[in-house]
């Protein structure tokens, strides 16, 4: 099956893709050209409108169709809360949970010096911009909890302390569906540092 | 040596015993698994797929962390693929790493440099020397935060235990001790120079012996005194003169977190370390 620079093109394409190796590559190479035209087409389609279409937010720098965003324009929410994410993905999984109605800041990934990111690399001189302009009572600090994460979180709380705002960090803990006997000593000893009261 | 290689990873295809490992970089592979860089003291560098390490809760739970001191057990590799992480137990997260950029800044950029320069299924005493020398700096960073000092002394070190030790003492040409107060170091020949066989053409860096002998003082010492060690204004220049150098040349390799640890040591002004907390 070799020899056709047009399905060559396609593999080499796809496995410039994260987590696509060769075989991925020429599986889907070979599926796409087996598959009916209009679903090709499509592909095709949505691929080409993926980069024209898609616009950033000026305000929360999440990624939508226009700017500001639907959540940035929607007065209902709560002006005076900031939670800050590393990416527009972790921000839909907040909105999916339904359990925040403030504004959102996308930092754009973490500190992560090995793969060159650094503070100039991430919206940090925009969120300071942001909370110094004022009304803002509270950021939440939602990066992973993972050693990226928890750096990135402390390096911001340290950028924001002269802005004087609450500075808050989402808690750490056993997940649900998870077993005491299987978690390593380090969340178990978290979960019971960030326990809640349970009744009154 | 990849020939011998070959034939060694035949002949121990089984699993692994239990093996202490650290976390030098964790990279994410599809839509679950995780490729984990390892430092190991028994098999040196490992590349090790850990799978479904991003979804399952119970398989490796907190554990593929940077920094973090485990024990694994590997599977080694299968016909052209990666090796598999079979289990990770945490030993140490290392944690106060993540709450301060200095110490997080130093940390990086060891486990970068180790994860550039770190044999890879090297065996040997050499090492358990790298091993126990990542796992020291950790430590100490876990209880000081780093300033400019600190940093020179683990690069020096990290020099050391990768077997690039620059000679301190006595001349690389003549093999006497050099004298001082003013000595030369020669950083294409790997070390000082004594006066009879310098050449007026070189340029040798220009050092006060007593920096050369407090260089070779943070050789010895454990790293978590390292703050005991008189190395300051001008003579920690030049000893951040002779290492960089020396590094450059002898290295070449331009590491992707320094940028970061030198905007982070400068913000922070060359505090002294703290002691622990
Ligand atoms: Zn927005
Ligand atoms: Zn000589």
């Amino acid at each position: 099956m070799r020899g056709s620079p047009a399905i060559d093109r396609v593999i080499a394409s796809l496995k410039r893709l994260p987590g696509i190796g060769d075989k991925s590559a020429s599986r889907l190479a070979f599926f796409l050209l087996g598959a009916p035209d209009s679903l090709v087409a499509d592909l095709a389609d949505a691929l080409s409108r993926l980069k024209q279409e898609t616009v950033m937010c000026a305000d929360c720098f999440n990624l939508g169709d226009r700017t500001p965003c639907p959540i940035c324009s929607d007065d209902r929410r709560d002006d005076s809360l900031l939670c800050v994410v590393e990416e527009p993905a972790d921000l839909s999984a907040i909105e999916k949970s339904g359990s925040f109605k403030g504004r959102y800041h996308v930092l754009g990934g973490t500190l992560s010096p090995i793969d060159g990111m650094g503070p100039g690399e991430l919206r940090i001189g925009e969120l300071e911009r942001r909370v110094r302009s004022g009304g803002i009572r509270e950021v939440i600090l939602a990066t992973n909890p993972n050693a990226e994460g928890d750096a990135t979180a402390h390096y911001i709380g340290d950028r924001l302390r002269p802005a004087g705002v609450l500075v808050s960090r989402i808690a750490y803990g056993m997940p649900l569906g998870g077993d005491l006997e299987y978690a390593d000593h380090v969340t178990v000893g978290r979960s019971l540092e960030n326990r809640r009261k349970f009744s009154d | 040596m990849a020939a011998i290689g070959n034939r060694t990873r035949d002949r121990v295809r089984a699993p692994l015993d239990d093996v202490p490992a650290l976390v030098l970089r964790t990279v994410e592979f599809g839509e679950a698994d995780l490729i984990v860089h390892l430092l190991t003291p028994t098999r040196g560098r490992v590349t090790a797929m850990a799978k479904h390490a991003r979804k399952s809760v119970r398989r490796f739970p907190g554990s593929l962390d940077l920094f973090n001191h485990l024990e694994v057990k590997i599977h080694p590799r299968r016909r052209g693929g990666m090796p598999l992480l079979d289990r990770a137990r945490l030993l140490s997260p290392f944690l106060a790493l993540r709450d301060d950029a200095a110490r997080y800044g130093l940390a990086c950029y060891v486990m970068e440099l180790l994860s550039r320069l770190a044999p890879e299924e090297g065996v040997g005493p050499e090492m358990r020397g790298i091993f126990h020398f990542a796992l020291e700096v950790l430590e100490a960073l876990e209880h000081s935060r780093p300033d400019e000092r600190m940093r020179v002394l683990v690069e020096l070190r990290a020099l050391d235990a990768l077997g690039m030790r620059p000679e301190l003492r006595n001349c690389v040409r003549c093999g006497r001790e050099v004298e001082g107060p003013s000595v030369h170091f020669h950083v294409a020949d790997g070390g000082v120079i004594c006066r009879r066989c310098s050449r007026d053409e070189e340029l040798p860096l220009r050092a006060h012996l007593g920096t050369l002998r407090a260089l070779e003082q943070g050789l010895r010492f454990p790293l978590a005194e390292l703050s005991r060690l008189a190395l300051s204004g001008q003579s920690l220049a030049e000893a951040h003169a002779i290492v960089a150098r020396f590094q450059r040349y002898h290295v070449g390799l331009e590491l992707r977190s320094e940028r970061f640890l030198n905007q982070i040591l400068r913000s922070s002004g060359g505090a002294g370390p703290t002691p622990a907390a």
